[in-house]
């Protein structure tokens, strides 16, 4: 694994996972996206399972996700949430809505769109990773990191220790900071260091 | 058949083997962590793949 900050690129050559195989198979329907949360650590090598996938896209007019909607279901997947494109759609805007392979609850992915400045900073800032024969868009590390902080749970601390541990020497110490400060958690930085608030 | 409140629990004792768990699953990341630095990607991922697609039908 190689991550080039200046770039924004980090080279994977990894053995593909279902799990890897299935957002590969989502993503390739979508034009503009950035995945964020879990699975950027499990991508990046974090030893654990999950049941969703949280992908942030661009706000879509009506008849572009109409359109979309057509290829997710002609790509063998389903929305859990709902059948019905046009409450599909209503949802979304409030609330992310769940694809996961026919007849399947998990994995899936979580769809939103994108609400708030966090969301865009995210997308405008995205990380390309790539693979022997995709690439995929994730958040940016140090944001990453302090995200995972913020929401705190055991797993959601393992995850940033993950990201951290493997890519400090890499990531730009400012930016992390900032994020941690951005999101109130830079008192959690010991936690990346020595596991000590 | 023995009531959970008939069951007397040190939880002092409890809270302290929460926070060594805690500490220990911190410090197995940064061993696996370690372990992808020394080892090639495919080697790695083959082995997390384990873990990943264990709840995958």
């Amino acid at each position: 694994m190689d991550y080039d900050m200046s770039k924004r690129e980090v080279k994977l050559d990894r053995e593909l996972s279902e799990l890897d195989n299935f957002v590969i198979k989502f993503i390739k329907l979508l034009k503009n996206y950035v995945i964020v949360s879990g699975y950027v650590s499990i991508l990046l090598g974090r030893t654990r399972a999950t049941e969703d996938v949280d992908l942030l896209v661009p706000k879509m007019e009506k008849h572009d996700f109409i359109s979309f909607w057509r290829k997710v279901h002609d790509e063998g997947f389903w929305c859990i949430n709902t059948s019905n494109a046009d409450e599909a759609f209503d949802i979304l805007n409030e609330h992310a809505i769940r694809f996961a392979k026919k007849e399947k609850p998990v994995p899936n992915i979580e769809f939103k769109v994108i609400k708030n400045d966090l969301d865009k900073f995210s997308y405008d800032n995205r990380i390309k990773v790539i693979l022997a024969f995709e690439n995929l868009y994730i958040s940016p590390i140090e944001l990453q990191i302090a995200y995972k902080l913020f929401l705190g749970s055991e797993k959601d601390i393992e995850d940033a220790r993950h990201i951290y541990s493997l890519l400090k020497d890499k990531i730009n110490k400012e930016e992390l900071i900032s994020s941690l400060e951005t999101l109130g958690v830079f008192n959690k930085l010991g936690l990346l260091e020595n596991g000590k608030y | 058949m023995v009531s959970i409140k008939d069951i007397k629990v040190d939880l002092e004792e409890l809270n302290k083997f929460k926070s060594r768990n805690a500490k220990e699953r911190l410090d197995f990341i940064d061993w696996w962590v370690n372990y992808m630095k020394n080892n090639k990607d495919k080697k790695w991922s083959e082995e997390q793949n384990v873990i990943v697609d264990s709840q995958i039908d």
